[in-house]
């Protein structure tokens, strides 16, 4: 794995009797979008304000850069970005005015502004007071706020919280973009998983305070079983070809013409299709069959205690 | 440290608090002009004056609007969610803590300058003849504005630990109102703090007497310095630890 950006070693925060975080051990790496998944009280918030030095751990430490977080957080938090829950703004003041409020602790060029502003879209109300945005707009100006000191490392916790499905597509596309481009590294929480699948390149599962899975993306889906469902109009002669190459598939049980198979990778996939539509058997669909976080989060915490 | 400042500047810029600096000298200035003085009076008419005008505003308004401004510094952090983005940025809290004292005592200041101004124009439009006593008057306002120290120092803490409003306003309140009986008291008047603005706006203009209220400038200064200390450092303290 490359070269560890977020390091966090038992990170542990106790709120009353309760532990919020319970020895965390997360790895998030150079370049990664790390997905950190968890049901609502799972700790996501509290390990992410721990991450920001907004609460002090009860106990272990964090290593943001190689750099200790308690002892260098000025200097950490100057090369990080973030997006605590909801939106922070200024209502009384213009979206560009919240921008120049942060603009002037950071001290980077005024022309930044103008950059952030446009890549989250928002440069025509630039001028209009906060308080009569949408709460899509203030979540676009809480990201163009993280982007605003060119960080190395843009933590954003539940981004896509109220947006409605516009905003969260673009909301996405703007995460998934920033890696690439600026070889920023992205951690994003969020309690959808079938959100985290879309943008992740590393998966972190958090339930009652404990980290209970850390792996790529590609693991989590084998991890997870989905299967993927063919619709075909022979059903019984397309079971048979697929065993022929070695594929045990089994049958729906509502309808003989539905095929489950377990999980393959993309190429082995196209070549069952191709096999199937040479020998004339048309396939009607070929659909990922995935399951519910919450049947996940009950195999990964081995049932009973989870959410 | 001055680029927070000026952070928080443009914030405070397009907001309501400037208003509430010019409330208590312009009451204070409409006391003076209706305020007659008798024309054998004319060689004190400054002091009389002065102390017509300071002393509701050392009394009631001073504190009250100690409790105010320190409110007003904090609100819009609280009302926006602004503490977590702000001190996800690197700033110090240490830093945020002091320059928004900074701007609760500097406001104070601009008030006392403002009800210095009030006092000139009542004195130009009445046409005293006497005079300016410059040195009196200076020195009565600063003290004034550094007895609200501790006040400001408390009221700072209070703000920052409380998301409300009317919370720091109430304590501010509670506080305050004491005064008006505490202030004739020679026994507790000069240990409260809140009382301290007005006992040091006054005791300039009342020079005849040695003190105030027969205590020496030493039991004053002790009282502000030790209670200034006291609630500043508790109140930095907080800021320190405290969850966001």
């Amino acid at each position: 794995m490359s070269e560890a950006v977020i390091e966090t070693n038992q990170l542990t925060k106790k709120l009353g009797n309760k532990m919020a975080v319970d020895r965390l051990d997360l790895r998030i790496g150079q370049g990664e979008i790390y997905g950190f998944l968890g049901p609502n009280g799972a700790g996501k918030t509290t390990t992410i304000r721990m991450l920001l030095g907004l609460i002090r751990p009860t106990r272990g430490t964090v290593r943001i850069f190689g750099r200790d977080l308690q002892k260098d957080r000025l200097s950490v938090l100057r090369r990080v970005g973030s997006l605590v829950e909801y939106p922070s703004y200024y209502g009384h003041l213009t979206a560009y005015e919240n921008l120049e409020a942060v603009r002037c602790i950071l001290d980077v060029p005024r022309s930044r502004i103008d950059e952030v502003l446009s890549v989250v879209r928002l440069t025509k109300e630039a001028k209009r007071p906060v308080k009569g945005f949408s709460l899509g707009m203030k979540q676009r100006l809480g990201i163009a706020t993280a982007l605003l000191g060119s960080p190395e490392l843009l933590i954003l916790d539940e981004p896509t919280n109220g947006l409605d499905p516009s905003g969260i597509l673009e909301m996405r596309e703007l995460i998934k973009s920033m890696p690439k481009q600026l070889g920023m590294t992205v951690l994003v929480s969020s309690h959808l998983l079938s959100e985290v699948e879309q943008m992740a390149t590393q998966v972190g599962i958090i339930a009652q305070g404990k980290l209970i899975f850390q792996d790529s993306i590609e693991a989590l889906r084998q991890h997870s079983g989905s299967r993927i469902r063919i619709s075909v109009d022979q059903g019984e002669a397309a079971w048979k070809m697929l065993l022929a190459s070695g594929i045990q598939a089994e049958w729906e049980l509502t309808d003989a013409n539905r095929l489950l198979l377990p999980h393959e990778s993309d190429e082995q996939l196209a070549r069952l299709v191709k096999l199937l539509v040479h020998n004339d058997i048309s396939v009607y669909r070929v659909e990922e069959e995935k399951r519910s976080l919450e049947d996940m989060f009950l195999e990964l915490t081995g049932g009973g205690d989870s959410l | 440290m001055w680029r927070f400042f000026r952070s928080e500047l443009l914030k405070l810029r397009k907001s309501p608090i400037w208003l509430l600096v010019f409330v208590s000298p312009a009451l204070s200035t409409i006391f003076g002009l209706g305020m007659r003085i008798a024309p054998e009076m004319e060689e004190m008419a400054w002091g009389m004056t002065y102390t017509m005008m300071a002393a509701p505003h050392g009394l009631l308004f001073l504190p009250l609007l100690t409790g105010v401004l320190s409110a007003f510094v904090c609100r819009y952090e609280h009302v926006g969610g602004g503490w977590k983005q702000m001190l996800a940025l690197p700033v110090s809290r240490g830093t945020v803590y002091v320059v928004k004292f900074v701007w609760v005592i500097g406001l104070l200041l601009l008030t006392q300058c403002l009800l210095l101004a009030g006092l000139l124009a009542v004195g130009t439009v009445k046409g005293y003849s006497a005079a300016v006593p410059w040195d009196i008057l200076v020195s009565s306002l600063v003290g004034g504005w550094v007895a609200c120290m501790p006040l400001a120092a408390l009221q700072l803490a209070v703000s920052v630990a409380w998301s409300s409003f009317a919370a720091p306003m109430a304590v501010s309140a509670i506080f305050t109102l004491p005064n008006i009986l505490l202030v004739n008291s020679e026994k507790y008047g000069p240990w409260y703090p809140w009382a301290q603005p007005m006992i040091a706006m006054l005791s300039g203009a009342q020079q005849a007497e040695p003190g105030v209220l027969g205590v020496p400038p030493e039991t004053l200064f002790i009282v502000i310095l030790g209670s200034f200390i006291a609630f500043f450092l508790s109140g930095f303290v907080y800021f320190q630890r405290k969850m966001i």
